[in-house]
Formats: structure tokens, sequence, C-alpha cells
């Protein structure tokens, strides 16, 4: 029940709440708007994550984000990335920290500072992907570079998963 | 049998990090690996944190037997918390019982001596009370994998009523014991001064009062009363439960005020070395047997602390057997709204013991009436009810019984020297 919310989860999940909608936003100084329905729908799927931060329809509002960011952009880089990239690891690690328990559940600090810490670790991988990509933007294309870089990724995680269940199931 | 299933947030950082490569390769927009690399490390860092074990829970309390607000720990026993970084419990609330946290609910990382968080339970008041279910929830490491959440049945705890503040300087009417700390009607070897009188074959030699015996010319000695114990009962009417109990910190029910009354009452005179006996008036018909000690005194506690409340069927006051022995003090506590109880304790002031009540009827008592009970007709019943009982109170006051209201230290002092100054004059014996 939303009446049993803390102001440590208010804040939780207002966060998820804004996450979505900024990272769509941070879009438009990058030179792709987004329309005003979207970001409404955005605003309106992130709401309902927020309010059952535990169901599988939390995936929807920031899916939606990086959708219109890959169909606005295309080939475009910009730095605009790293406070969406941001704005939506701050949305998920609040619904994270929301869904540790029911609405009554107080946020406990040292976990919420574990996870501030963690958080800030894995953005780092933002500006470390970004980086790469602006120094090789004007360097002419290999062809198939990402048929390659696909087929490496799916057999990392063929790999990682087959390494994974067989220490699982040890 | 539980298992580890993968959180929600695995799984959403896990399918918006393929839902990025697959954007990156669709729209060949690799700006889109940059929104979702972070949510991937992640995703990776719960997969490599995949726990292995099977968590056997269990909840223990440290402390099963308790008074009324004390408090105990309710622990999380975990065989095997290796895998575990995070736990979630949840307590229901239950009435009578506090909690700590208040809500009975926390989450939090395990101490870093590698103890599940403890939830704090505080009765509050007397009597078995079980502790709420428990739902308990564990999360791996990166908060990629959810144990739980599971169910666990609350613990029993036994609840004995508080030490109320009572004491009593007065002494038993008719003590009839052995060795105790009361003074008897009879000469013997005590300390108490009782007269100085002509020295008797038998009479030690460092009892004669030589002052006397030289004014006099003969020996005299100074004669002391005997010190005995007294066996004292305690009535306790659990026939119903009249008012609201707010438990140790809040308003006091009839049973409240006559349970805590009974047990300082025990106290005391146990510690008094004298033989109290109990009898509980109601449902389950308690009973503990005359006896002294610590043992004892717990035992009776423990009586109190259990008994079961109600009127059993075809109850008579003239029929209920309490097995009082003669110089036995009854002190009955009753709210005295039961005709049962109001016969029982004139039949025994008839017998010639020495009995008081001690009226546990709260003065802002409001009856519980069925729902949708004319609150008019309710309150005439009530007051017709009272006029009863005062009837009553007045008949027992006449035949000798006196009636106080229970206020803890001194409450009976004044009703048992009365009784004892009663019980040395001269008595004739109705037949």
């Amino acid at each position: 029940m939303i009446q049993e919310w803390t102001r440590g989860q208010w804040a939780l999940r207002a966060t998820v709440v804004l996450g979505p909608v900024l990272a769509l936003l941070a879009a438009a100084p990058a030179g792709a708007a987004p329309w005003g329905w979207l970001v409404v729908l955005v605003a309106v799927l992130a709401a309902f994550h927020a309010r059952w931060p535990e169901s599988a329809g939390g995936i929807a509002a920031p899916g939606v984000v990086v959708l219109f960011w890959g169909a606005a952009l295309g080939d475009r880089l910009t730095a605009w990335a790293l406070p969406a990239a941001a704005a939506l690891l701050a949305a998920h690690v609040a619904a994270l920290l929301a869904a540790y328990g029911p609405d009554g559940l107080g946020v406990d600090v040292p976990t919420l500072w574990l996870w501030l810490r963690r958080a800030g670790a894995a953005f780092l991988l933002a500006p470390a992907v970004l980086l790469p990509g602006l120094i090789l933007r004007d360097r002419a294309e290999t062809p198939g570079v990402w048929v390659v870089g696909l087929a490496v990724a799916l057999v990392a995680t063929v790999v990682a998963t087959a390494a994974l269940g067989r220490g699982a199931g040890d | 049998m539980t298992t580890w299933r993968a959180t929600a947030a695995m799984t959403r950082a896990t399918a918006l990090g393929a839902l990025g490569v697959a954007a990156a390769v669709l729209f060949g927009a690799p700006v889109v690996v940059v929104l979702t690399a972070p949510l991937l490390l992640l995703a990776a860092m719960g997969l490599l944190h995949r726990p292995t074990t099977s968590p056997v829970v269990e909840t223990e309390v440290d402390h099963v037997v308790l008074h009324e607000g004390q408090g105990t720990r309710v622990r999380l026993v975990v065989d095997d918390l290796s895998d575990v970084e995070h736990v979630t419990r949840l307590s229901s609330p239950v009435r009578h019982v506090a909690l700590h946290p208040a809500a009975g609910r926390m989450g939090c990382l395990l101490e870093p001596d590698g103890e599940p968080p403890v939830v704090e339970a505080s009765p509050r008041r007397w009597g078995r009370r079980l502790l709420g279910e428990e739902n308990v929830a564990m999360t791996s490491r990166w908060a990629g994998y959810r144990w739980g959440p599971v169910s666990m049945v609350g613990s029993q705890l036994q609840v004995l009523p508080v030490r109320a503040p009572f004491d009593s300087r007065a002494e038993a009417p008719q003590p009839l014991g052995v060795v105790g700390a009361h003074r008897s009607q009879r000469p013997g070897d005590g300390t108490e001064f009782a007269s100085i009188r002509p020295f008797h074959p038998g009479d030690r030699l460092r009892r004669i009062h030589w002052r006397v015996s030289l004014r006099t010319d003969a020996l005299h000695v100074v004669s002391t009363r005997g010190e005995e114990d007294t066996a004292v009962l305690v009535v306790v009417d659990a026939l119903a439960d009249h008012g609201r109990s707010g438990g140790v910190d809040g308003a006091s029910s009839s049973l409240d005020v006559a349970v805590r009354a009974a047990a300082a009452i025990a106290e005391h005179h146990v510690r008094r070395g004298d033989r109290v006996s109990l009898r509980v008036v109601g449902t389950g018909g308690e009973t503990v047997r005359y006896g002294t000690g610590a043992r004892h005194l717990r035992l009776i506690q423990s009586r109190l602390a259990t008994m079961q409340v109600g009127t059993p069927r075809d109850l008579r006051g003239d029929q209920v057997q309490l097995g009082v022995t003669a110089g036995t003090v009854v002190i009955v506590l009753s709210p005295m709204l039961s005709d049962v109880v109001g016969t029982m304790t004139a039949s025994l002031v008839k017998r010639g013991l020495p009995v008081l009540v001690v009226d546990t009827l709260p003065t802002d008592v409001v009856p519980a009436v069925v729902e949708g009970t004319d609150p008019r007709i309710a309150d005439l019943a009530w007051r017709m009810r009272r006029i009863e009982r005062r009837e009553g109170l007045a008949r027992l006051a006449t035949i000798g019984c006196p009636v106080v209201a229970w206020r803890g230290p001194g409450t009976l002092d004044e009703v048992l020297h009365r009784l004892a100054r009663r019980a040395q004059l001269p008595r004739v014996r109705v037949r």
C-alpha cells in the first residue's frame, strides 16, 4: 500500500519514475527530441514499475527508452548518452532496492550505500564503452565488424552460461 | 522445497542488456550499448555470484518464559549463509506483543559477524502468546537470486504476570504452622514479648528476669510468643474478564488486576516463608497445592499465566472445592459480578476462616455487548448488575468479610490487622 511507504521508499519510487523519463529527455540535446506522447507513455510505464518494482513489466519503460535512442540517433555517438545511462542505472538500482521487501519496509542505509558504490562502479563502464567509440568514430568501418562483435558476444554468453551452469550444479 | 530464483532486477538487467545489444545491431546504433553496458555488468555480477547452497532456515527464541514487559530476541538460524547478502524478515503483528522494529519488518545486510538480523519481541500481557507468522527472504550477492519468501510459524511464549509492587507489614490473623514470621497467639520461643511470669521447671535460664526476681524473691522469666507460618489461599475469579486490557503499560482489565495482584501476594507470602496455594475459579480450574520456595512461586506464576478464562457449566458456589484448612487466610481476587464467587466467599466466612476480598473491577469498565444491542438497554442492564454487585458486597461486609480495592503496597494491611484483632476476641461458633 502506498500509504505505508516511508520517506525513503518515496525517494526510491520517485527515482524509478524519473530515471527513464530523464534518460528519454536526454536525447533531446543530442538532436533527437522525443514526442510528447512518448514521454507520457514512458512516465506511465515507469510509474507502473515504481508501484510494483518486482513485476516483469519493469522492463517496459527503460526498454522504450533504449529503442528510442537506437532508432532516433542511429550511428551517432554523443556524450549525452552518459547522463541517460546514469538515469537508467539509477532507476534500475532504485527499483532493486524497493523490491527487497514489501511496501512498508524502510530503506536500510548500509544497503543503500553498498548499492550506491556498486552503481558508481558499474557506471564507469558507460564512459569506458563510449570513449573508444568516440575515438574510432572517424575511422573507416571495417567490413563485418558488427557481425563479428555480435558473434563474439554470443560466444561469450554461451561460454559464461555453460561455466556458471556447471558451477551451480556442483 | 524452496530454491533460489532469479530476481526481477536480474531479469530486467539481463533483458535490457540483450535488448541493447540487439538494438545496437538492428539500428546500427552503438550509443545504445553505452546505455545498457552498466546494467549488463550488474547482471553479469549477479550471475557470477549464483548461489550453490540450499539453506535450511528456522527461528529460535532466546527465552520462552518471560514476565510481562520483558523482551527476548527472535533469531533466525540458517545453516549456511555463504551465499546470502541480504535478509528480509516480516513478522506478523500479534495483539499484546510489541516488536522491534515496530512493524516487525526489517531488511538489512548480514551483520559483520555473519549473523542474520534479529527481531526483538516483548509480550505486554500475561498468558500464552504465540508470536506471529514470519516470512523470510534472502538475497544473494549483487541481488541476482532470491530464496523465499518462506512462511514460518511463530514460537509460543509463556508470559508470567509482572511483579506488581506490593508489600505488607500485617501479620496473619490466625497463624497455625510450625516456624514462620507471624506472631502466634500461643507462647513459644520467639522474640515478641508476651509477659513476665513465675519460673516453671523447664524454662531456660537465660529467660530469667533478674530485676523482677530480686524484687519479688521468686524467680521470674520473660515469656514470648511463638512465631509461626501461615497458610494463604489465593482464589482468582477467572469466570470472565471485564474491561479492556492495554497490556503492562496500559489500562488493566479485571483479570489483569487479579492476576498481577495474585502474583504479588503469592510472592510476598512465599518470601515470608508462608505456605501459599492457588485456586482459579474458571474453565480450567487450575490449582496449586500449598507449598513454599522459589520453585513453588514459579509454579503459581506459571498457572496464572496459563489459566483458562470462562464459566464452567453447572458451576455452583457451594460446590467449589478449595481445600481450606483451619487458620488459612483466604484472599479472593474477584470483580464480584458472579453469584458463584459471592456464595463461595460467604460460605468460607461462615466457617470462621479469615477471608478478605480484593475487588478487581476497574472503575471505568464498560460492559462488552453483542453488536446491534441497543446501548440504552445495555446501559440499563449494566447499572442493574452494578446495583446487585453493590448489594452483594454489602452482604459480605455484614457477615464480616472485608472488601478492598487493589492499590498495591499496603492494600491488605488494614484489613489483615482488623482480622488479626478479631481473631484474638473470644468467639461463639454457630452450629
